[in-house]
């Protein structure tokens, strides 16, 4: 899998202009609120159109094609279940056209891996935090995406919830096979869950590499954002 | 202090429940004093046509402001565009215009000699459709502000990941959009059925007969004063509070469902 991206989009004030490219694994954009990373994932899952550039996954050239015909796994920010569906037909959305019998036995195969099987007829609204975001994950990882793009995916929850979900973000990962892109501002997230991390700054890829790699940046709002004094005060919310 | 205070709130709020709720009441009570005069308006043909005509009429109303208002409410809802607002203000001038006026205006349109009367196969003048679009115009705006509202109380996410899930626009609206704003919908075509059912200002100028209710009344009053047009207007209020009723715990009930499922 491959994911390459060389955009520009200009929204009021702000824009945003990318040049990234990610070969599978899971990757961890990192980067201050209103730094644009919403609007980055949203540009990979065709939410929005690049005003120039082009988006490609796996060689494809994707940039003129509508979201529904990208095969992208996208978990926004508080993870945006159909409130008026309940789990199972939450999961089974995106498997129209399927047979019955094989829309049910995927269903029921990624709802297993993910540990919601005894979820399946609960109203969204009944849901915890973690439930959420497994069934979530869920309904995007049934219609088998090239890439799986979560936005801040852990900011709704607690830490202690905070932690197990990090786990399980890897296993999806690796069980799944699945490259993933994981945006954030929160940089212990980054440093735990990522093979690689990207710095977006004022809607740029700044730095990127290993964690190591990025302390040493010589980019002075990368080295201001990954200070010490940052880092302490994101310690201290841990202890 | 805080007690005197929720005197004064609650002394100042009953005067206007009282208000309301007072000629309503005095109508029907005093009505059952003569209720000879009820039992014949009761068995009064002209009463139950005209009654009917009404409600036909305001039905077909709501159904064209369905139709025509719900897509225009998603549009307002959903997107932004050069002259958004100048649109937003013109779906609300149907409220602020008197309703003679409206009249008019539609006959100026409607009329035999009207823009587009003239060239109409469809006579307006005198007839249902003329009743109907001036149930229509002034009711369109409570049903597209609903529904509006409904829609843009939908997080737009949700519309996201849909497409992301393999669902094309219309997809998303009828599985989507469309069921999340329904109660809104809902509400708004029950509001634009009462307003169209109590529209009596345009529609006397386009379309005096056949004779809706309130024309009816309108008429009786007129001509035998209101001793004859009580007993009409009684059996109108009962019977609108009851569909309004039964439709307000309709949509209720419905919403209640929906929490717990």
């Amino acid at each position: 899998m491959s994911l390459k991206v060389r955009a520009e989009k200009k929204l009021g004030k702000f824009s945003l202009d990318v040049d990234f490219s990610m070969e599978g694994g899971y990757c961890v954009v990192l980067g201050p609120t209103g730094a644009g990373k919403s609007l980055f994932l949203e540009l990979i899952a065709g939410i929005i159109r690049p005003d120039r550039g082009w988006v490609r996954i796996n060689g494809q050239d994707v940039t003129k094609l509508p979201p529904e015909r990208r095969s992208v796994g996208f978990v926004p920010q508080d993870y945006a279940l159909f409130p008026h569906m309940n789990v199972y037909r939450n999961i089974a959305y995106g498997l129209r056209g399927l047979e019955k019998g094989e829309m049910d036995r995927r269903v029921k195969e990624v709802a297993k891996k993910l540990g919601i099987s005894h979820l399946l007829d609960r109203n969204p609204r009944t849901l915890s935090g973690g439930e959420k975001q497994r069934v979530a994950l869920a309904r995007a990882l049934v219609i088998q995406p090239r890439i799986m793009l979560l936005d801040e995916p852990l900011s709704a929850v607690d830490l202690r919830t905070k932690e197990k979900l990090m786990d399980e973000l890897k296993f999806v990962q690796s069980e799944f096979e699945v490259p993933v892109l994981h945006v954030t501002h929160d940089l212990i997230e980054a440093a735990l869950l990522a093979d690689e991390i990207a710095v977006m700054m004022d809607g740029r890829i700044v730095e990127r590499g290993e964690l190591r790699k990025l302390f040493s940046s010589k980019n002075e709002k990368v080295a201001e954002f990954l200070s010490a004094r940052n880092l302490f005060e994101k310690l201290s919310s841990l202890l | 202090m805080k007690l005197y205070f929720s005197i004064f709130l609650a002394l100042l709020s009953s005067v206007i429940v009282v208000f309301i709720m007072l000629p309503i009441a005095a109508t029907i009570g005093l009505q059952f004093q003569d209720s000879e005069a009820f039992a014949s308006a009761l068995s009064d043909e002209a009463v139950w046509k005209s009654i009917l005509l009404t409600y036909y009429a305001a039905l077909l109303s709501t159904l064209i402001a369905v139709v025509f208002g719900t897509p225009l409410a998603y549009i307002l809802a959903r997107y932004s565009f050069p002259g958004r607002s100048f649109v937003e203000g013109i779906v609300d001038v149907p409220v602020v215009i008197p309703h003679t006026v409206a009249g008019i205006a539609l006959l100026v349109v409607f009329g035999s000699n009207g823009l587009i009367g003239k060239f109409s196969p469809v006579k307006f003048v005198d007839a249902l459709p003329g009743i109907v679009v001036a149930m229509l115009f002034v009711s369109v705006p409570l049903y597209i502000n609903a529904a509006k509202e409904g829609f843009a109380s939908i997080d737009v996410r949700l519309e996201h990941v849909a497409r992301t899930l393999g669902s094309s626009p219309p997809r998303v609206f009828f599985t989507i959009s469309l069921p999340l704003a329904i109660r809104h919908m809902a509400a708004g075509s029950i509001m634009a059925w009462a307003r169209a059912i109590s529209e009596f200002g345009a529609v006397v100028v386009i379309a005096y007969y056949p004779m809706i209710a309130p024309t009816l009344i309108y008429e009786r009053y007129l001509s035998s004063g209101l001793s004859a047009a009580r007993p009409v207007a009684v059996i109108l209020i009962l019977l609108s509070l009851l569909v309004f009723v039964v439709l307000r715990v309709l949509v209720r009930g419905g919403n209640v469902s929906e929490s717990e499922s």
